[in-house]
């Protein structure tokens, strides 16, 4: 299946240099890191080598390098090295694929197949991933009770909730048929405790989606 | 005080945790290999005698015989080095140390568990301990999520203390038995910051990133 569009992945926050992360995107697996320069990249979570998941590697300066047998790669994708064959010069044809990958909004998006313009959004401050285990349009039902919002707008994967705690902007990541992540941030630079409001209120509505009960805000 | 015995074998978590955290403190232990996989030597008579249930690691000192980790590590620190830094000498942040530990031993027990059952050849149901794990790991990322909010890095406060270092290594393994990091994105940022304690080993299934 061919998917076409920008996805939110993380928020930027949880992705520093050094500690590569899987995201699945309706089934496709991209491994999201952050070189030293702090540009984040999307690609395929894959080493063309043994197959083994990128996102289990190790990120060392402009490079991420795979557990199995440490080839690495730059930015641009290609294998640099190989440190079994350290005198080889690599060929262009080993090779992750890429991805594109932006910044919008506090998330780090992977633009799939033609994706078009990247994601445009105000600034925004990243509150918490949520990960939970139900429909895409089951959470998304759940929000607007869950943050006890006054109104709620959708523009592509990212909806827009009126709420006590100002304007929060969640993306939204279907992870499979069961499974979605939501990227929950805020407009402005909400203090501490707002912030623990908003993520008490993810957790509750995560908790209370996948086991059937009533998602409304406790007093 | 004589020399503190450990039976151990390498690949087992609980004993990584114990090794990791004796050297995090700067103790010396005298390390005895038991082959629990493939040769199931900790269900041996001799074994046995130390550890009924068949548990490892087992600390022996003198007459002293301690068989579960949270009471090896507690033991090993009060003992030797009651000042040191990774034990909070004030008694909230001591009790919080201690509602972590006991998290790390029971809930994240679990992980344990499941993981000897993808490897090691343990008794389980693999897909229940999974489950059961993934569920832990979510009150843990919940509760750093939180304690960063306020600042704080750790789960006790805002310095590391022995009950991260017993959470660390079920969390750093979890993908032995097929339950990824991509859910939990604070787990992911505490895992690196633990990993700066002075003294962190590292064992195999878990990368030295430096």
């Amino acid at each position: 299946m061919t998917i076409n569009g920008w996805f939110p992945l993380a928020l930027s926050g949880s992705i520093p240099p050094g500690i590569p992360a899987g995201a699945i995107v309706k089934g496709t697996e991209i491994v999201v890191w952050r070189d030293q320069a702090g540009e984040a990249h999307a690609w395929e979570d894959r080493c063309p080598h043994r197959g083994m998941k990128m996102s289990f590697g190790v990120v060392r300066g402009d490079h991420i390098a795979c557990l199995y047998h440490g080839w690495q790669y730059g930015p641009d994708g290609q294998c640099r090295k190989i440190p079994a064959h350290p005198d080889l010069d690599v060929p262009r044809s080993i090779c992750v694929k890429t991805y594109g990958a932006a910044e919008a909004g506090g998330m780090i998006w992977a633009g799939l197949g033609a994706p078009g313009d990247a994601p445009v959004l105000p600034e925004a401050t990243g509150v918490r991933s949520l990960y939970v285990d139900v429909p895409l349009n089951t959470a998304l039902a759940a929000l607007p009770s869950a943050f006890d919002a006054g109104g709620m707008t959708a523009r592509g994967p990212v909806v827009t909730l009126d709420t006590r705690w100002g304007t929060l902007r969640i993306g939204l990541q279907e992870i499979g048929e069961a499974q979605c992540a939501l990227h929950v941030t805020a407009a402005g630079n909400p203090g501490a405790e707002a912030r623990a409001g908003i993520a008490r209120a993810a957790t509750r509505l995560r908790d209370s989606v996948e086991s059937g009960t009533d998602t409304g805000v406790a007093a | 005080m004589s020399g503190a015995v450990l039976y151990n074998y390498d690949l087992d978590i609980d004993c990584y945790t114990v090794r990791m955290i004796a050297g995090c403190l700067g103790i010396a232990l005298d390390l005895r290999q038991v082959d629990l996989y493939p040769g199931h030597k900790h269900l041996s008579p001799k074994m046995r005698a130390l550890s009924p249930q068949g548990r490892l690691p087992v600390l022996v000192e003198d007459a002293l015989v301690l068989t579960q980790p949270l009471a090896i590590i507690l033991h090993l620190a009060e003992t030797r080095c009651p000042d040191h830094p990774l034990l909070p000498q004030d008694a909230i942040t001591g009790a919080r140390m201690l509602d972590w530990m006991t998290f790390a031993a029971r809930e994240m027990g679990v992980a344990a568990e499941a993981r000897a059952t993808a490897m090691l050849d343990a008794p389980g149901d693999l897909a229940a301990l999974k489950d059961r794990a993934k569920r832990a790991f979510r009150l843990l990322d919940d509760h750093l999520t939180l304690q960063g909010f306020d600042g704080l890095g750790f789960v006790a406060g805002p310095e590391v203390t022995l009950a991260d270092l017993m959470l660390f290594a079920p969390f750093a393994l979890s993908r032995d038995f097929g339950l990824d990091h991509d859910a939990f994105p604070a787990l992911r940022l505490w895992a690196r910051r633990v990993r700066a304690t002075p003294g962190f080993s590292t064992m195999p299934g878990i990368p030295d990133e430096r």
